[in-house]
C-alpha cells in the first residue's frame, strides 16, 4: 500500500497539469489578495465610519491579519473549484489512457488501487493547504504588517495581533478538512462518471450547488446540523467572539461522517463496476 | 495446464456477448483465439485477466506465482509523460518490486527496447509501445500472459519481431501465451493451438494446422508451365501472370501438388494456402 501511495504521488508530480494547478492558486492568491486590500478598505470605511466618532483606534486596521481573514472568505470557493478539477483528474486521466486497467493487470487490487488514490488525493491537497497558508501569511505580513484584527459576524469583534493570528491558524485548520471533503468528493465523482469533462462539469455543479444552498438560512437545527452543504463554512465559527468549540467539534464530526460515506461509495463502485 | 475456462456466459443487459466460452491453455504453449469484431475477445481476455466479472462459468488458475497472469488488452497503456524506465520503475513498484536501475534496463532490453532514452512515452512508436507494454505484463514472471491484439496498429517488420518474442517467450521460458488476433496470417504459423470465436461462441478449436486446412479452400501455386498442366487442366483454377489460383476443398492439396510434380515442363517454386475468413467463421451445424 505505502508503495502504491508513493507512486501515485510521484505520478502526481510529473504532471504538467499538477504544477498549472499550483500557479494557478498563487495567480488566484495574489488575485484574491490585491481584491481583499480594496475590500478591507471598504469594510473599515463602512463599519468603523460611525465608531471612530465614539472610540479612538491605533495602529492601522487595514493589516495583514484582514487581509488573511478576507483571503480566507475568498478561499473556501475559489481553491476547492480548482482542487476539484485537479484532484478528479488523478483518476479521470487514468480512466482515459486506460492505464487503471494496465494497474489493475499487475497484482494490484481494486480496493488498493482506489484507496491509494483516496490517499494520494488528500496529501495532495494537505500539501497546496500547506503552500497556501504559508504564502498568504508571509506575503500578508510581509507586505501589509501585523496589527488587531476587526470583524464582523454575529457582531464587531477586535482581536489583538496575537490573538488573531491563533485564530487565523485555527481557521486554515478548520476549513482544511472541507477541503479534504472536496477532494474526497472529487475522487468519488471520478469514480461515477469517469470522463473527464462530465466529472469537472459535475464538480462544478456540486461547489456551487453546496455554495448556493450555504446562504439559505434553514429554522431546523437539525437541518443545519446535518446538511453537508451547511458544514462546509465551520471555520467561520473561530472568529465569534467566543469561539463554540462544541459546535465547532460537532459540525466537523458530521463533515468528517460525510468525508467517509463518500470515501466508501466511491470505493465500493469502483470495486463493483467492471473495468471495459 | 495452466489456465482453464469453463462455459463461461457474459451479458450486457439483453446483449448476449460469451455464450459458454470454454478454453485452456498450457505451459510454454501459444494458444491463438481469432474471431470477427465483436465476436467477444476482448470481453473474455478481460474475464480472464480479472477486468470484468462473468455471469456464469468457471475459471482456474493453476499456479503459484503471485502474479499468474500478465497482459495488454487492446494497445498497451503507459504513462504517456512518463519514461520507459520510469514506466517500468512504476509498474514494479505497485505491485512491490523494487528492481535497481540497471534491473529495470535489462528489462527493457530484453524487448528490444534501448534504455538510453529517457524521452516520454507518449513519442514512442506503437511497436515500441507494444514492446514496453510485453516488458511491464512480464514484470513479475507470470506463467502465463494474455495478449489481446498485439499486432493491431504494426508494420509487418514490427509484426514479425512480436512474433519471433513470444516465440522466445513461449520457447525459452515456458510462459503459456493466450493471444487473439482477427488476422489468421498473424496467428497461422505462431499458434500452437487455435480457438476460433464468432458471435460469444468458440465455433471449433484444435491444433493450428487442422484449422488453417479447414479454412484453406484454395490454393495460390507459383510455378513455370502451370497453364499447360494437365493436372490443373480438369480442375476449377484461375491462372494469373506466374501462378495459379486452384479452387479446392478438403486436405487433397498434396496429391495435386505431387502430380503437378511429376508432369514435365512444370517447375513448383511455392503454394500459398488461401483461407476463407467467412467459412471460418461460419458455425459447423450442429
Amino acid at each position: 500500500m505505502r508503495n502504491l501511495i508513493r507512486t501515485e504521488l510521484f505520478k502526481i508530480f510529473r504532471q504538467r497539469k499538477t504544477f498549472y494547478a499550483i500557479a494557478a492558486v498563487f495567480v488566484l492568491e495574489a488575485f484574491i489578495m490585491v481584491s481583499a486590500y480594496y475590500q478591507g478598505k471598504e469594510f473599515l470605511d463602512v463599519f468603523l465610519d460611525n465608531l471612530r466618532e465614539s472610540f479612538e483606534f491605533q495602529g492601522n486596521l487595514l493589516n495583514g491579519n484582514l487581509i488573511i481573514y478576507l483571503v480566507l472568505n475568498a478561499f473556501w470557493f475559489h481553491i476547492p473549484l480548482i482542487l476539484m478539477i485537479v484532484v478528479s483528474g488523478f483518476l479521470t486521466s487514468e480512466y482515459k489512457d486506460r492505464t487503471v486497467e494496465a494497474v489493475l493487470l499487475q497484482t494490484v487490487s481494486k480496493r488498493q488501487f482506489i484507496l491509494s488514490k483516496y490517499i494520494a488525493a488528500l496529501v495532495f491537497t494537505a500539501f497546496i493547504l500547506i503552500v497556501l497558508i504559508l504564502s498568504t501569511f508571509a506575503f500578508s505580513y510581509l507586505l501589509f504588517g501585523k496589527g488587531d484584527l476587526v470583524v464582523f459576524l454575529d457582531g464587531l469583534s477586535f482581536f489583538d495581533s496575537a490573538e488573531a493570528l491563533e485564530r487565523l491558524l485555527l481557521a486554515f485548520l478548520v476549513g482544511s478538512i472541507t477541503m479534504f471533503f472536496y477532494a474526497t468528493v472529487s475522487i468519488t465523482l471520478g469514480v461515477l462518471f469517469q470522463e473527464a469533462t462530465i466529472t469537472w462539469i459535475i464538480a462544478a455543479l456540486f461547489l456551487i450547488g453546496t455554495t448556493l444552498v450555504l446562504r439559505l438560512e434553514f429554522d431546523s437545527d437539525l437541518v443545519n446540523l446535518l446538511f453537508f452543504p451547511k458544514l462546509t463554512d465551520n471555520w467561520q465559527y473561530v472568529f465569534f467572539a467566543e469561539i463554540p468549540y462544541g459546535v465547532i467539534v460537532k459540525k466537523n464530526a458530521v463533515l468528517i461522517v460525510y468525508t467517509l460515506v463518500f470515501g466508501v461509495l466511491g470505493m465500493r463502485v469502483f470495486e463493483k463496476r467492471d473495468i471495459t | 495446464m495452466i489456465l482453464s475456462a469453463g462455459d463461461v456466459c457474459k451479458s450486457y443487459d439483453s446483449l448476449k456477448v460469451l455464450k459458454g466460452v470454454s478454453l485452456e491453455l498450457h505451459k510454454g504453449e501459444i494458444c491463438g483465439l481469432i474471431g470477427p469484431n465483436g465476436a467477444g475477445k476482448s470481453t473474455l481476455f478481460r474475464i480472464l485477466l480479472g477486468l470484468v466479472s462473468r455471469d456464469s462459468g468457471s475459471l482456474q488458475i493453476h499456479s503459484e506465482s503471485s502474479k499468474p497472469l500478465g497482459g495488454i488488452i487492446e494497445k498497451p497503456a503507459l504513462y504517456g509523460y512518463l519514461s520507459a524506465l520510469e514506466n517500468l520503475r512504476v509498474f514494479a513498484r505497485i505491485q512491490g518490486l523494487e528492481l535497481t536501475k540497471a534491473e529495470l534496463e535489462n528489462e527493457l532490453l530484453q524487448v528490444g527496447l534501448s534504455p538510453d532514452r529517457t524521452d516520454p512515452v507518449r513519442n514512442y512508436s506503437m511497436g515500441m509501445k507494444q514492446r514496453l507494454g510485453l516488458a511491464i505484463a512480464l514484470l513479475n514472471d507470470p506463467e502465463c500472459v494474455v495478449l489481446d491484439e498485439p499486432f493491431s496498429g504494426l508494420d509487418p517488420i514490427g509484426i514479425r519481431t512480436l512474433q519471433d518474442e513470444i516465440r522466445t517467450l513461449a520457447g525459452s521460458r515456458g510462459i503459456g501465451i493466450l493471444i487473439s488476433s482477427h488476422n489468421l496470417v498473424e496467428l497461422g504459423d505462431l499458434c500452437d493451438r487455435l480457438y476460433v470465436i464468432n458471435q460469444g461462441e468458440i465455433i471449433r478449436h484444435g491444433p493450428a494446422r487442422e484449422i488453417l486446412q479447414q479454412a484453406a479452400k484454395s490454393y495460390l501455386i507459383y510455378g513455370t508451365g502451370l497453364k499447360a498442366s494437365k493436372t490443373l487442366a480438369s480442375a476449377d483454377v484461375e491462372f494469373r501472370t506466374g501462378s495459379a489460383l486452384l479452387h479446392l476443398e478438403g486436405p487433397n492439396i498434396h496429391q495435386v501438388l505431387q502430380h503437378l510434380t511429376s508432369e514435365p515442363g512444370i517447375t513448383l517454386t511455392a503454394c500459398v494456402p488461401q483461407t476463407n475468413l467467412a467459412a471460418l467463421f461460419e458455425k459447423t451445424p450442429g
